[in-house]
């Protein structure tokens, strides 16, 4: 299969001149990851409310986002909107339409985490709430949300990975983000190896760091139980 | 006045409360005794509406508990208190006891949370009012669920075998609290296992058995030997307990 | 009829496009499979140097994205080994190795749901670390691993997708190319994600009833 020599080099040394634009490209998958992590939560809260709600429209609407967005591609979800919404008149630049599609994507997963937290909840202590005569509003702001978020915080961390590293397809749709200011910068140095194999490990850390800053934040939201 | 009138409630093909008929008074104390599963924890729970009739109706100062807005202002003029305490594990006792106030009653924080200081240095829990559910034994919770349930100056407090979770030691704490709320003249309705407590403080004692009421007697006589002893049920019941 | 309509030849295009994501599925999914087992097996004899180095391997490729390790092996490899690589390569190696990655850590959960008590046991009776794995491991940690592998089929069946970012002639390449002829992105793009909508469930009905089948063996029938 190897055909002539084997020249197995790996400089890395050659790629320091590169590393601005790989730090611009860091900085703008942090931007739309953040983003596209805020949109999650509050649709992934609003979808979990809805598939734990009374109404069983109300469950199934939203067990049938849940359903189709974990079982399309998500490259075919981002074309989808990236194509389309110019056609309805919509006109989003490459990083809103990003953003968007992370956001409807990570909210079916975050409402997955969020729900599990809700129905994980004592019912007694649901009970208690409602007997005091708390009006439902109330309930849901001061009792359901706040348990429920704080189990879920390492389900969530979870989600965020899966965020960051899906956010690498946003390179698809001409966004220069990590993964696409690689590709420049790999086409530029005649190096992919260096460059794809440092992102590898560039991408590994931070997804680490994430998870390790989820079990942190467990941590501290949960020191006063047991 | 809670007027309790031909309720049943049924789970699938048993039916756990077969036509109740009971009034409560403004001020008087109540026990309700009787076997596991005679259906005590359900009236309870139909009274503060966590469980919906299946037939007859419940009344609390003319409010129907089968109208979701009167049901409503049931729950704002009666107090639960729970078997398992059901406390918000991730508030503070203080935020526990001052949390519907502030909600539902509007009550400004401040004052909200000096008549819950109070409340809950009464009970002997000053020190620990900020402390977290996780970090408290048993009866200190449950008196951190009395103080809740009393934050709101209900008219009624509806206690549901308070105890019966709790060791002997924290059981007396308790209960000498609930003596001390008795004598006060607050209406109280309780599901309770301790006979003798229900002896000593009750102005009334009911009895149930099978989801029926077998007596509704003032407490001296529900005692006696031509009263409620008379029942061979009730008999056997007392006679059993007091092993 | 012009150019940019659709034409019944455009079907044949979507079962091609669809028969080769199927067919890489099913190949990098097999693939995937016997490698992952064999770095669980790895771990489970404690292999010194290897064990911990797949396990370092399957880390780096759970927490990267499939994009990257795509471009690494298709614009990477054939730098750095000089030689030539075809997209279809590419995207059998990658997504093996990826697919790898995951069934590792299920089959060690698996394995380790399986309890020490039982593994004891096995010893205290003679048995060889070889016949407790075949006898005893596998048959529970095979019933435990169902539920995470049905799950993980249907998302490695999403990430088939990506092959068409180099090159292959899969269905999300015959969407692009379908797009960018007919300039319909509705009609195209909605078809295409009911194609593999209705392939993920059929792939999680199928683990479904295998789930079922399994469980059926093992209740206790009576008397």
């Amino acid at each position: 299969m190897l055909s002539g020599e084997c020249s197995l080099q790996f400089d890395l040394t050659s790629l320091t001149p590169y590393f601005g634009d790989l730090a611009a490209g860091a900085r703008l998958t942090a931007f739309a990851c953040a983003l596209a992590l805020a949109g999650s939560l509050i649709l992934g809260i609003l979808v979990a409310l809805m598939r734990t709600a009374a109404s069983t429209k109300a469950q199934r609407v939203a067990n049938v986002y849940v359903d189709v967005f974990r079982n399309v591609p998500f490259i075919v979800q981002l074309f989808f909107l990236f194509y389309g919404l110019p056609e309805i008149g919509i006109e989003l630049s490459a990083l809103a339409t990003g953003v968007l599609a992370l956001s409807l994507a990570g909210g079916a997963f975050t409402s997955d985490a969020i729900r599990a937290g809700i129905l994980a909840i004592e019912p007694g202590v649901l009970e208690a709430a409602q007997v005091s005569g708390l009006p439902r509003v109330a309930i849901y702001r001061r009792i359901v949300l706040p348990i429920a978020l704080r189990s879920a915080v390492r389900p969530l961390g979870s989600v965020f990975v899966n965020l960051i590293l899906t956010s690498s397809i946003l390179s698809a749709i001409t966004l220069n983000e990590l993964t696409g200011s690689a590709k420049i910068v790999a086409a530029d140095t005649f190096q992919p190896f260096e460059v794809y194999a440092l992102l590898l490990v560039l991408y590994a850390v931070l997804t680490w760091l994430v998870s390790l800053a989820a079990g942190a934040l467990h941590r501290r939201l949960n020191r006063n139980q047991l | 006045m809670i007027h309790i009138e031909g309720v049943a409630k049924r789970f699938g093909s048993n039916t756990i409360l077969d036509g109740i008929d009971l009034r409560i008074a403004p001020g008087e104390v109540v026990s309700i005794l009787g076997p596991s599963g005679s259906g005590k924890s359900t009236l309870i729970r139909c009274i503060n509406g966590l469980e919906k009739l299946d037939g007859g109706s419940i009344s609390v100062d003319g409010h129907r508990v089968d109208d979701p807005k009167q049901l409503q202002l049931v729950r704002r003029c009666s107090g639960t208190v729970f078997q398992l305490f059901n406390l918000y594990p991730h508030m503070t006792a203080l935020q526990n006891v001052t949390l519907a106030p502030i909600e539902v009653l509007k009550t400004p924080r401040a004052q909200a949370e000096q008549e819950g200081r109070e409340l809950l240095a009464s009970v002997g829990l000053g020190e620990r009012a900020d402390t977290y559910p996780a970090q408290l034994s048993g009866g200190q919770r449950q008196r951190v669920g009395i103080c809740r349930a009393l934050a709101m100056k209900p008219r009624y407090l509806l206690l549901d075998e308070v105890t019966s979770a709790l060791d002997p030691e924290m059981t007396g704490e308790v209960l000498a609290i609930l003596a001390r709320l008795a004598r006060s003249g607050t209406t109280m309705l309780f599901v309770t296992h301790e006979i003798a407590f229900a002896r000593e403080i009750s102005d009334r004692i009911v009895f149930l058995d099978g989801g029926r009421l077998l007596a509704d007697l003032p407490a001296a006589q529900f005692f006696a030997a031509d009263g409620g002893l008379a029942q061979p049920r009730i008999a056997q019941f007392l006679s059993k307990m007091s092993k | 009829m012009r150019y940019t309509d659709f034409s019944y030849h455009d079907i044949v295009l979507l079962l091609q496009g669809l028969g080769v994501s199927v067919a890489l599925f099913a190949a990098t999914t097999l693939i995937g499979l016997v490698i992952g087992l064999a770095w669980a097996t790895l771990r489970y004899y404690r292999v010194p140097l290897l064990a911990p180095l797949a396990a370092l391997l399957a880390e780096l490729l759970k927490n990267s994205p499939v994009l990257v390790q795509l471009f690494l092996v298709f614009f990477g490899l054939p730098v750095l080994l000089e030689m030539d690589l075809t997209p279809v390569q590419a995207a059998l190696i990658t997504l093996s190795g990826n697919t790898a990655a995951f069934i590792y850590v299920i089959a060690v959960s698996a394995i380790e749901s399986v309890g020490r008590d039982q593994l004891e046991t096995a010893r205290v009776f003679g048995l060889s670390r070889w016949q407790t794995l075949r006898r005893i491991v596998m048959p529970q940690a095979a019933a435990f691993a169902l539920g995470p592998l049905a799950g993980l089929l249907v998302n490695q069946l999403q990430v088939t997708s990506l092959i068409s970012v180099i090159g292959v002639v899969d269905l999300t390449k015959v969407g692009a190319i379908l797009n960018l002829r007919t300039l319909k992105p509705f009609i195209v793009w909605t078809v295409i994600g009911l194609l593999y909508y209705l392939m993920a469930r059929l792939i999680a009905a199928a683990c479904a009833r295998v789930e079922a089948r399994l469980r059926a063996h093992r209740q206790w029938k009576g008397l």
